[in-house]
């Protein structure tokens, strides 16, 4: 087994709101693969965002580590001085953000946005940064002429290929993509889809690739995290965790979104809503919302156990997951919570 | 294309603006109370003096007519003639103009200079006590009558500490060869700076605090967030990607800024007798010098309707988003 | 299409909304400025109310000594002159309470006139459009063009002195700012599902401007209110300071004109032209602090 490239342990993220702390990530502990794509899955407000942004250390004003560690290439970021970890921002790990619209400067051409970061971080003088930047524009396959072009007279899909571009630019180790196909329609969602896959096929970069689409997962991803308010509750290999999920949340997850790759199957929603991480209840934390809840759900949290290799689930029934999966499909499981 | 369609529009507009005021002024003048003649007329003159008077001010015409030969002489830069100095009013508005376009650019440049720095700087302190002390206090100055402030300073540096003059634009009796010789004394700077002082300590405000709320308004932008993604230093943080950012809408008030520090300098002109327009509109509608009061008026007014135009031109010049659509 | 779902969906909350829109133009009590700004117009106001019980001496009253000379530019305190007399005998503080009249009404009434005018020619042009909408925005370009104080200083020379010239050409003039913005949220209203719904229903024109339009518009009415407040004294206080003014009536400009007239700046007497002015920046920066109240109220997600 090779060294994995990112190795998450018990990471906390806190959020202070008035004079209350709420624990948006609670214990988060997953690998990342060298050369791997690894899907952080769940629904808004789940802490996946905030989860990838802290490994930029980038976070909101009122947000912090809580604790634990996430030891990169030997180093562990959370633990590093600022000046160490500037050194890293863009040079190993780069990011990809959801509105590439909002996240391009307006009052700079993408080409001197792509200038900017490939000279003062990369340290490339004038003419070798254009020569980078116009291999850069056609590694994503834009015309090289529309460096001298200004964000808003792009496209959306267009957009978010310069938004790769600019995280390819140093030749990172890991992208962050943060919902980067989310707000494109389906044939340009395949397309950049299609574009992560050969960064990490042709580039051997590492994609941390977080969605509310479990399909967008199923379509690219080796591995997958599922999250679910602000816990790991399942992780494992893409295939197997999507084909026989352990946790009965991925299993509702499963039944809301039409297959990517199958196209097939019915849409069922999971009734109810996440809990307000204010105030989180005890024990398992879909227990309110998981028709399989049991009496000791609602009060013992769930650690994550091995359920398969590799695949490991936070449940307390994961024993009976097969048959539970079988309830799971039909759809009457899940109108009435228990 | 769709660029100088909007130019052009937008310059049309401003042409029917300056007929609209101009026409507004001519009326406004021409229909108030009393003849318009009466500080010019000697109360000896015969009747047959006064007709020929009216006749040779083409008074003696109906009013639509008298409308269209004075909107025929503007067309001529023929302002008619200022009845106390017996001098075209066009010369003398021309003359009093540069007096007063110093001040208010000198004053604005300090304000905006000052306004913009503390303005973003009081963005990145958001919150701390300095902030909250400062912010009320920049409202203050807002609320200040410009022309107390000038008599308060006045008072203090000038008939106090001695430090500067009382008014005017140079020593008495000195006499200089050019305007530019006069413009690059030393004389006219130390005359001035009470003045600009005041108009500068009066504008701050509005570039501090329109800065502010921009600034705050852009540190919370996606693109900000990223250029710290992307380890840039703070400098390019602040200054590359948040100010250039925030700065867009202050460069265009600075326009409109122009506008109404040209009115507001009447007053202001008025406290440290600097021979500006504003100063003399209030002379002349004082010494119902109707000419010249119409002359100086119209002349602020052009710079006001000017500026609004430069304020949008500017804004799409600057801003990439409108250049190039 | 998602926006007329929401606001169909919200419909019902529209008595509590405009309760709230109701409640929030009374007073602004969440702004510590705003309060205040509040306090401070309140003590203007009993000012003005009660100036024949605090001012000592009529404003104009012309007053001697005890040895009936002039008992003029005496300094504050001096025989029980509070800030003491102008040139012409007459008792600083007493002017300075009575100018609190003419601050209040002129500020009050130019506020009321600007926001008004402002609000229907901004609801009609919004909700109108068409060649109202056009005439009314060419109207206002036109406005802008016209410099305001320049314009005042002719008006005022024209008419009668008066107080009322400031009122006059604020209403002429200083709409220009109030409508524009008043027809952009109008705009916004017209096409809300509960107007849409009201206009399918067959509701009139004056109905649904009533209920729908003006309600909402109310607080945006209300910012400009507070603000054209402040402009209104500042501009009479200019006017009066040029000599424009209304001579019968004490204004603070007008006290500061005397005592600029009078040689108070190079005789040092601070205590005649600083308490005005001071006044005038109290009541103009209170106009300021509620006017920010409101604007959290309408603008809630910017923290100024």
């Amino acid at each position: 087994m090779t060294q994995p490239l990112l190795t998450l342990k018990d990471l906390s993220i806190a959020y202070r709101v008035g004079d209350q702390d709420t624990i948006a990530v609670e214990g988060a502990s997953f690998d990342v693969q060298p050369g791997s794509i690894v899907g952080l899955v769940g629904e808004s407000g789940c802490g996946k965002t905030t989860l990838a942004r802290s490994l930029t250390r980038v976070l909101a004003g009122n947000a912090r580590i809580a604790g634990g560690e996430a030891i990169f290439d030997g180093r562990d970021i959370m633990a590093l001085s600022e000046r160490a970890m500037n050194g890293l921002r863009w040079r190993e790990i780069a990011f990809i953000p959801q509105s590439a619209m909002n996240s391009l400067d307006p009052v700079y051409t993408v080409g001197t946005q792509l200038a900017e970061v490939l000279i003062r971080r990369g340290g490339l003088g004038r003419s070798a940064a254009r020569t980078r930047a116009e291999e850069l524009f056609e590694w994503v396959g834009i015309e090289t002429n529309r460096l001298g072009d200004y964000p808003h007279q792009f496209s959306g899909g267009m957009r978010q290929r310069v938004a790769i571009a600019l995280a390819l630019a140093l030749d990172p180790k890991l992208i962050i993509a943060d919902e980067p196909v989310t707000a494109l329609d389906v044939i340009v969602q395949r397309q950049i889809l299609d574009q992560l896959r050969e960064l990490k096929e042709r580039l051997g970069i590492s994609v941390i690739l977080v969605t509310h689409d479990i399909s967008v997962v199923a379509y690219v991803c080796d591995r997958v995290v599922v999250m679910y308010a602000g816990r790991v509750v399942e992780t494992g290999p893409m295939a197997a965790t999507l084909t026989a999920p352990a946790h009965p949340y991925t299993m509702g997850l499963r039944n809301a979104f039409p297959d990517l790759a199958s196209a097939a199957g019915e849409l069922t929603p999971i009734e109810g809503a996440p809990p307000d991480l204010a105030s989180p209840p005890p024990g398992c934390r879909f227990a309110p919302r998981c028709p399989f809840a049991e009496a000791r759900c609602r009060t013992d949290v769930p650690g994550l156990d091995i359920y398969d290799g590799d695949h490991l689930a936070a449940c307390h029934r994961i024993a009976e997951a097969e048959t539970l999966r079988a309830r799971a499909v039909a759809s009457e499981t899940w109108e009435a919570p228990a | 294309m769709k660029a100088i369609t909007v130019i052009g529009a937008r310059l049309l507009q401003t042409a029917f603006v300056l007929l609209a005021v101009i026409t507004i002024l001519f009326f406004m003048f021409r229909l108030m109370p009393g003849s318009p003649l009466a500080a010019y007329i000697d109360p000896n003159f015969t009747p047959e003096q006064q007709a020929e008077l009216m006749a040779r001010f083409g008074l003696d015409q109906p009013l639509w007519r008298q409308y269209l030969i004075y909107l025929g002489n503007l067309l001529q830069g023929d302002l008619g003639e200022s009845f106390f100095y017996r001098q075209p009013v066009a010369e003398r508005v021309l003359a009093l103009l540069p007096n007063t376009l110093i001040l208010t650019f000198s004053s604005l440049i300090i304000a905006y200079v000052f306004g913009v720095l503390a303005g973003a700087y009081l963005a990145w302190k958001r919150g701390s006590v300095v902030e909250q002390i400062c912010v009320p206090l920049v409202l203050t100055t807002r609320a200040m009558p410009e022309f107390w402030l000038g008599m308060l300073l006045l008072a203090v540096f000038s008939f106090g500490m001695g430090w500067f003059p009382a008014g005017g634009t140079r020593p008495p009796g000195a006499e200089y060869d050019s305007l530019w010789a006069l413009y690059s004394s030393a004389d006219f700077w130390w005359h001035m700076t009470l003045p600009v002082m005041t108009l500068a300590i009066y504008s701050q405000g509005l570039p501090l605090l329109l800065m502010r709320s921009n600034m705050m308004d852009v540190m919370r932008e996606d693109f900000v967030t990223m250029a710290r993604i992307k380890g840039l230093s703070t400098f390019s943080v602040v200054i590359r990607h948040a100010a250039r950012n925030a700065l867009l809408p202050v460069m265009t008030s600075f326009a409109i800024a122009v506008g109404y520090q040209i009115q507001g300098n009447v007053v202001v002109e008025t406290v440290f007798s600097w021979p500006g327009l504003g100063r003399e509109l209030v002379r002349a509608v004082s010494t119902a010098d109707y000419p010249l009061a119409q002359g100086a008026f119209l002349m602020i007014a052009v710079v006001v309707i000017l500026m609004n135009l430069v304020a949008d031109l500017l804004y799409a010049a600057l801003d990439p988003r409108v250049t190039h659509e | 299409m998602s926006d007329a779902v929401t606001s169909k969906i919200r419909a019902p909350g529209r008595i509590a909304r405009l309760r709230r829109t109701l409640g929030s133009i009374r007073l602004p009590l969440h702004d510590p400025l705003a309060v205040i700004g509040l306090c401070i117009y309140l003590f203007f106001i009993l000012m003005a109310v009660f100036a024949p019980l605090i001012a000592p001496h009529d404003p104009n009253e012309i007053l001697f000594t005890s040895e009936f000379a002039l008992a003029a530019d005496l300094t504050p305190g001096t025989d029980g002159y509070i800030l003491g007399t102008t040139t012409l005998g007459r008792d600083i503080f007493s002017q300075i309470v009575w100018g609190a009249r003419s601050a209040l009404l002129i500020g009050l009434t130019a506020a009321f006139v600007v926001a008004l005018i402002g609000s229907i020619v901004g609801i009609v042009a919004g909700y109108f459009g068409g060649w109202a909408d056009t005439v009314l925005m060419r109207l206002a370009d036109v406005a802008f063009g016209i410099p305001f104080l320049p314009f005042v200083i002719v008006l005022a020379a024209f008419l009668e002195p008066s107080i009322w010239n400031v009122v006059i050409a604020m209403a002429l003039v200083l709409w220009r700012d109030t409508g524009r913005v008043i027809r952009s949220q109008t705009l916004t209203l017209r096409n809300r599902a509960y107007v849409e719904a009201a206009r399918v229903a067959g509701s009139s024109d004056l109905k649904i401007i009533l209920r729908h339009i003006a309600p909402n518009v109310l607080p945006l009415s209300f910012l400009y209110g507070s603000i054209a407040i402040g402009w209104a004294i500042l501009t009479e206080a200019s006017i009066s300071f040029l000599g424009f003014g209304d001579p019968d009536s004490i204004s603070w400009g007008y006290m500061l004109q005397d005592a600029f007239a009078s040689q108070a700046l190079s005789k040092g007497s601070y205590y005649w032209f600083v308490p005005p002015g001071f006044l005038i920046i109290l009541i103009v920066s209170a106009g300021f602090f509620i006017s920010r109240g409101y604007e959290q109220i309408l603008f809630p997600k910017l923290d100024r």
